[in-house]
């Protein structure tokens, strides 16, 4: 993989107009072998950016048509379906892109990591195990993806929470001590080992301190001896030894060595984690003291490094609290919670709760877009980034002053570069609605109102990239038509291989709520929704099939032949206790013939349907 | 588009192959296994045809992506054997085969010596067909994924270029999905355009176009007509008009190739064709290429046109058959072994022939004895190395303490193999011979040295069966061709029987189904454990996560004696198996559990046991519970959130069962004991038969309440003392 790393070269000015150069447009590939510099130089670049544009490539999006977020799925259902997704599935690559928007100008540091969730530190994580999803892996193999590099010399992470276990159950080689608190009152053995450890201690500092008579001051042979008289050099600085049984002790040591100034300790762990000794450490003055910390702080950092992998990245993206731009955040944001900070919480308002702690200010490009009037269909980038084109004018220069790489060694390998186009997206985008920010404030100064009121809205509004993947979306309702989801009814236990029209021409009259208008649309192949214009009507269908009260006609024979219909509160439960069946019809038929106690949502689920579901009653039925 | 990166990818494959490859011209001893991915998979499969139906036995061997979906499946030795096969039926269904190894071996009486040939399958679940069905999902394990890296497994080789399947269930569902696609679209062919009709031509846009094509069938339906005998006039027109239409002949008949259309304006055409012209018709094929076209054809009459539609079926079922058998492709190794009724020889097995039968054959059931049985009607002789290896007395004597693993075997019964210099070890014994043949090179000194690629794996499996036949006295020189390997007397003992639990050492019959333990066994860890009594087992999860195993015997044994607990066993931090002295106690147990858990009063608090509920998440179950757990098809990492996402199931069971002899308890919905009650009464009407099982009346039950209300007296004295 070096080979991908060492040349570099400024590369890449080009004009946003011109098409056939936006495809060269590179993103820097990023491999274990190459992940430390990298880190250090991304790290400046956020600093230094605006925003910080994120994509990241998975393993797969879902387990079964249904399962994918649809146009029918309410913020919450949306959640439970992407919360799933987000555990199963790993991520293969992370692109990040840390940019400014300078006047006319975009200036872009595009950077693509590879990851793999390889057990560095044999502990079971980041991950026991995840799913593959195979339409997605050969997708991904016409792109060009290399699995063997993924696989190979990805780069491996922990989350947050998956750290600070992880330390708990390694104990890191040398931990550096932190103040402790002292209200112990001393025993008399604390005491007699307190005593003999001082007078120990201070034996061993006079004896290293003891000034070297003046006239063998080029003595080296004298030098050495005392190290051998004087015992452990920890580097260039003389220490000792304190054995110690207990943590008990280990903080009766730490108290007493405050009454020494030049003194720092260091904690020995033994095998379980558990303290085995005190290392005390001489230094020789009050900058020296420093310096010791200073590389002390550079060991402890390298190892977070070793154990955090990947994470430091999200960490700095994190700290610098810059507002990130992606597309479906949803998805992107789900994922970026349950890989690398915790798992994922049961509800959505914890969850925006959670992330809003660690990323302030998310912004979905998705929403962006919907300004743009004609763009609300938009189902794509490349869809919306074409229509953009022809529509609009935009100035725009993208500038990559980076040190990419060459074209020859580059070929094929354009990974990442669906972060530039949102980069590139999101700033023609600033640039038509007039939000750009002024180049000399901070950004969260200058983010206006107008852009804030974008900010962390996760609703979903279409499945994704990948969509295309699985071909054909199988829902579409009338444009940003509202309906609320006490107004749906899904059918099933129709005859398989029924489309929607044939449906809807079966179902029309066969019933006196279906003489007024009302939409059916297919979910998946097993399962039909039937949305009702007319308030009320839902209810009335649905009572009808539970009771099979009804005269005569086609819906008489259809339910004889089986059809069964359910309402929205069933799908939100089945999604919320994640009865994943691999279709629809399945799980609400098991769901409504022995409903599932809610052990699960027993706690904050409940309050959240219970407040905010009637402020999420309408669901914004989007043309897929 | 897709062609490029294609090309690109086995431009990558090639250049991995010739690296390994290179040493052809050079000598015979190291050439690479045989290779075959999608692209040579039809001419290998060709090859392997002769092979196999030439070899006394064939040898295989599977890479996968994962063993194991949550810590707590690994193999226990508290696994009774039908919930092992719960276990490695998980394993077979979520893991995917990336690597197939085949080796069939034939004597070469002339040359006194095994001719074999491996083949290196890579295999990928890739969706072949374009239903929309469940969408193909597989497992990988990081440390199985890492490992198969380790050994420089070609991951892009296996996705780029694996070559795909379908199971017997899976082909079978493709062709009727088929059939219902084309006789759906055939019955609207024939006029009953229902999901046409439907279109109203709202946009002008649409009438536009509509009259244009109006026009410009009319004209080149005239102008066929005009001149039957003369050349066509249209040809030219086409040209102008972006070459969307070309006049070709279809079976006979002309016809107007349809090109660069939307599927929407393909619509619009549909209806024009029915409403406007009796005489020709809109149809869909496949051209020479299988590149779908869209045609218009004219007929002279109804008849002609009945008759079109009835050859457009065929072509359309034809096509079909041809796409579901390139599906199918691997399948077509399974197949041949399975027809060939060869000896098949793995190397401990079983999940390797679990794999098989849930990959190629259909769904595993969910009995051990209803999958082997199935399986063996498919393959009925398969002789395991690892028995082989294990069981008999010349070999035991031969393999003295040595492992048993497929690699430490190769090397200690084929030392002229493993190492190439041959000079090693036990030179009085007799060796025989393995020449190695692929493609057109074939040497007797062999070793591509791939350990853990199937196909290597999978000629080893092979060299140590045929060594391992020579020590118990099959002599091949007495072998004449008609001799079936797999009717050997000798190898009698060994057929059919696989090691299920390789650590509890439990054997199975594919033959009979029967379960019996490896009576020869020189296990070391005999003693380790205590024997396993599954009727006197208690599963315990959720409990404090600090608890240590010493202090949860400690808590048990307070209450009901210092006997009492004969072991504890972690599955993982968060549940234990508790193997009690009596089967009372296990009753005794989740009765008392369940009382306490009720009552929130002072007693119940001091009790001994109120350590190991701490926190409340604290649930018990018996052995069949266990089991239930392990049946399920999710994993959680956690085998207490696994339980807890089962136990929403289990409990819905319960309701809706007659608890019967339980009665007395109703109440509390939550309550375990419920399920436990239940399975027991479950467990009578399943399991009469089993004497394996003991029957667990409802007396019983109630007579352990008793026990357990007197014991709790005696408790709350003590506490309170």
């Amino acid at each position: 993989m070096s080979r991908f790393l060492q040349r570099r070269f400024l590369c890449s000015r080009s004009r946003s107009n011109q098409s056939s150069k936006q495809q060269q447009w590179k993103a820097k590939q990023v491999t274990k072998s190459n992940f430390s510099e990298a880190l250090e130089e991304i790290k400046k670049h956020i600093q230094d950016s605006d925003f910080i544009a994120v994509s990241s490539q998975k393993s797969g999006a879902f387990s079964a048509p249904w399962r994918r977020v649809l146009s029918i799925d309410t913020l919450e259902t949306a959640y439970f379906k992407a919360k799933d997704a987000a555990e199963k599935f790993q991520l293969f690559q992370f692109a990040v892109c840390p940019f400014s928007i300078k006047e006319s100008k975009v200036i872009a540091f595009p950077y693509n990591f590879h990851l793999f969730p390889r057990d560095e530190l044999n502990l079971g994580m980041p991950s026991y195990s995840f799913s593959c999803q195979t339409s997605y892996l050969t997708s991904m193999a016409w792109e060009g993806f290399d699995f063997n590099v993924c696989i190979y010399d990805g780069i491996s992470y922990l989350s947050r929470v998956q750290e600070s276990s992880a330390k708990d159950r390694i104990g890191s080689p040398i931990s550096r001590i932190h103040p402790v608190k002292s209200s112990l009152t001393p025993s008399v053995a604390d005491s007699v080992f307190l005593e003999r450890t001082r007078s120990r201690v201070r034996h061993w500092i006079n004896a290293c301190k003891d000034p070297i008579p003046k006239k063998g001051t080029d003595d080296a042979l004298v030098k050495s001896l005392r190290k051998l008289i004087l015992g452990e050099m920890f580097g260039a600085r003389p220490c000792m030894s304190i054995d110690i049984c207990s943590e008990r002790q280990v903080e009766l040591v730490l108290e007493m060595l405050n009454e020494f100034s030049d003194l720092i300790a260091l904690i020995i762990p033994d095998k379980s984690g558990g303290p085995k000794a005190v290392r005390v450490v001489l230094t020789s003055s009050e900058e020296d003291k420093k310096l010791l910390e200073r590389e002390l702080e550079n060991l402890e950092e390298e190892e977070n490094r070793r154990v955090r992998g990947f994470r430091e990245v999200i960490d700095a993206i994190s700290v610098s609290q810059k507002p990130i731009v992606a597309y479906n955040c949803l998805d992107e944001f789900t994922f970026i919670h349950s890989k690398f900070l915790a798992p994922l919480p049961k509800s959505m308002s914890e969850f925006m709760c959670s992330l809003r702690f660690a990323f302030p200010c998310i912004l979905d490009v998705n929403h962006v877009l919907k300004e743009i009037g004609p763009l609300k269909k938009a189902k794509s980038l490349p869809a919306a980034m074409s229509y953009l084109k022809r529509q609009f004018f935009v100035p725009l220069d993208m500038e990559i002053p980076h040190h990419g790489f060459s074209e020859q060694e580059h070929e094929g390998k354009n990974h990442g570069h669906n972060v530039l186009r949102i980069t590139h997206l999101f700033a023609k985008l600033c640039f038509i609605l007039k939000v750009t920010p002024a180049s000399n404030q901070t950004v969260n100064d200058d983010l206006d109102n107008a852009m804030e009121s974008y900010a962390n809205n996760f609703y979903p509004y279409s499945t994704g990239l990948q969509e295309l993947i699985d071909g054909e979306g199988m829902l579409w309702m009338d444009n940003s038509r509202k309906v609320s989801t006490e107004d749906l009814a899904f059918l099933w236990g129709f005859k398989t291989g029924m489309s929607a029209g044939v449906l809807k021409s079966v179902f029309r009259g066969s019933h006196d709520v279906f003489s007024e208008d009302f939409e059916v649309r297919l979910v998946d192949e097993s399962c039909a929704i039937v949305v009702f214009w007319t308030p009320g009507s839902a209810k009335v269908l649905l009572n009808v099939l539970s009771s099979g009260m009804v005269g005569s006609g086609g819906l008489k024979e259809m339910i004889s032949g089986g059809l069964r219909g359910v309402g929205y509160e069933i799908y939100k439960r089945i999604c919320r206790l994640g009865l994943w069946e691999s279709n629809l019809a399945e799980s609400l038929e098991r769901e409504s013939e022995e409903p599932t106690p809610d052990v699960v949502g027993a706690d904050p689920t409940k309050d959240w349907s219970d407040i905010d579901w009637s402020n999420d009653s309408m669901i914004k039925l989007e043309d897929l | 588009m897709k062609k490029a990166p294609l090309g690109r990818a086995l431009v990558f494959v090639l250049h991995g192959s010739s690296f390994k490859h290179r040493p052809f011209s050079s000598a015979t001893s190291t050439f690479g296994l045989k290779k075959v991915t999608k692209t040579n998979f039809d001419s290998a499969l060709e090859d392997l045809r002769g092979h196999v139906r030439d070899a006394d036995f064939v040898s295989i061997d599977l890479e996968m992506t994962g063993v194991t979906s949550a810590p707590w499946r690994e193999f226990f030795e508290f696994d009774r054997y039908d919930v092992r096969y719960l276990k490695v039926k998980d394993s077979a269904e979520k893991f995917a085969v990336v690597q197939f190894g085949v080796c069939p071996f034939r004597w070469d009486a002339s040359r006194e010596s095994f001719v074999a040939h491996p083949y290196n399958f890579y295999v990928f679940p890739r969706k072949e067909l374009p239903f929309d069905g469940p969408s193909y999902e597989f497992l990988c394990q990081t440390t199985s994924i890492d490992f198969l890296a380790k050994y420089q497994f070609d991951f892009n080789a296996c996705v780029h270029e694996g070559v795909s399947y379908l199971s017997r269930t899976q082909e079978a569902e493709a062709r009727c999905r088929f059939n219902l696609g084309y006789e759906d679209e055939l019955s609207n062919l024939g006029c009953q355009f229902k999901e046409v009709r439907d279109i109203p031509l709202i946009s002008t846009v649409d009438v536009l176009f509509t009259e244009r094509m109006k026009n410009r069938f009319r004209e080149w339906r005239d102008g066929l007509l005009r001149n039957t005998k003369g050349g066509s006039q249209f040809e030219g027109n086409s040209n102008g008009s972006k070459q969307q239409f070309q006049t070709v002949f279809f079976k006979m008949r002309p016809a107007l190739m349809l090109m660069g259309f939307t599927s929407h304006q393909l619509r619009l055409i549909q209806l024009v064709i029915r409403q406007q012209f009796k005489d020709l018709a809109y149809v869909r094929v496949y051209g020479e290429d299988s590149f779908e076209q869209k045609l218009v054809v004219y007929t002279d009459s109804e008849d002609d046109k009945d008759l079109l539609m009835q050859e457009v079926k065929d072509g359309l079922h034809k096509e079909a058959e041809r796409k579901i058998k390139a599906a199918v492709a691997f399948r077509h190794v399974i197949d041949l072994l399975s027809s060939e009724r060869k000896l098949l020889i793995g190397h401990n097995c079983f999940l390797d022939i679990a794999h098989i039968y849930s990959k190629f054959f259909g769904p595993l059931p969910s009995a051990v004895e209803e999958f082997v049985s199935s399986f063996h009607e498919k393959f009925p002789y398969i002789v395991d190395t690892k028995h082989l290896l294990r069981t008999n007395n010349a070999i035991q004597n031969l393999m003295k303490k040595n492992s048993t693993s497929l690699s430490a075997a190769f090397a200690h019964l084929c030392p002229q193999i493993a190492c190439a210099s041959g000079a090693s070890a036990l030179p009085h014994l007799s060796y025989l011979k393995v020449e190695v043949q692929v493609d057109d090179m074939r040497s007797s000194n062999w070793n591509s040295g791939a350990k853990h690629e199937a196909g290597y794996d999978a000629f080893m499996t092979g060299c140590v069966f045929a060594q391992a036949c020579n020590h118990i006295g099959i002599d091949f020189n007495l072998h004449s061709p008609s001799t079936v390997l797999a009717h050997n007397e000798k190898l009698q003992k060994h057929m059919n029987l696989l090691y299920l639990s390789w650590n509890t050492g439990a054997i199975i019959d594919l033959s009979s189904g029967k379960v019996t333990p490896d009576s020869s066994r020189f296990h070391v860890n005999k003693h380790r454990y205590p024997n396993v009594v599954f009727q006197n087992i208690v599963l315990l999860w959720g409990f404090p996560s600090k608890l240590k195993p010493r202090e949860l015997r400690e808590c048990l044994s307070k209450v009901f004696g210092p006997e009492s607990v004969t072991s504890v066993y972690y599955l993982d931090k968060t549940a234990a198996f508790i193997q009690f002295s009596k089967e009372e106690f296990v009753t005794a147990f989740l009765v008392l559990k369940e009382t306490l858990e009720r009552n929130n009063d002072p007693i119940s608090v001091l009790h001994p046991l109120s350590k190991l509920l701490e926190g409340g998440r604290t649930h018990a179950g018996n052995y069949e519970v266990y089991k239930q757990i392990c049946s399920s098809a999710n994993s959680k990492i956690l085998f207490a959130d696994q339980a807890n996402s089962v136990g929403i199931k289990l409990r819905k069971e319960l309701d809706t069962q007659e608890l019967g002899s339980s009665s007395g308890m109703s109440g509390a919905g939550n309550s375990i004991l419920h399920f436990v009650a239940s399975s027991e009464s479950r467990k009578c009407n399943d399991m009469l038969n089993d004497p394996s099982y003991r029957h667990f009346s409802g007396d019983e039950m109630t007579d352990a309440l008793y026990i357990i209300k007197s014991q709790l007296g005696k408790q709350t004295r003590n506490t309170k003392l």
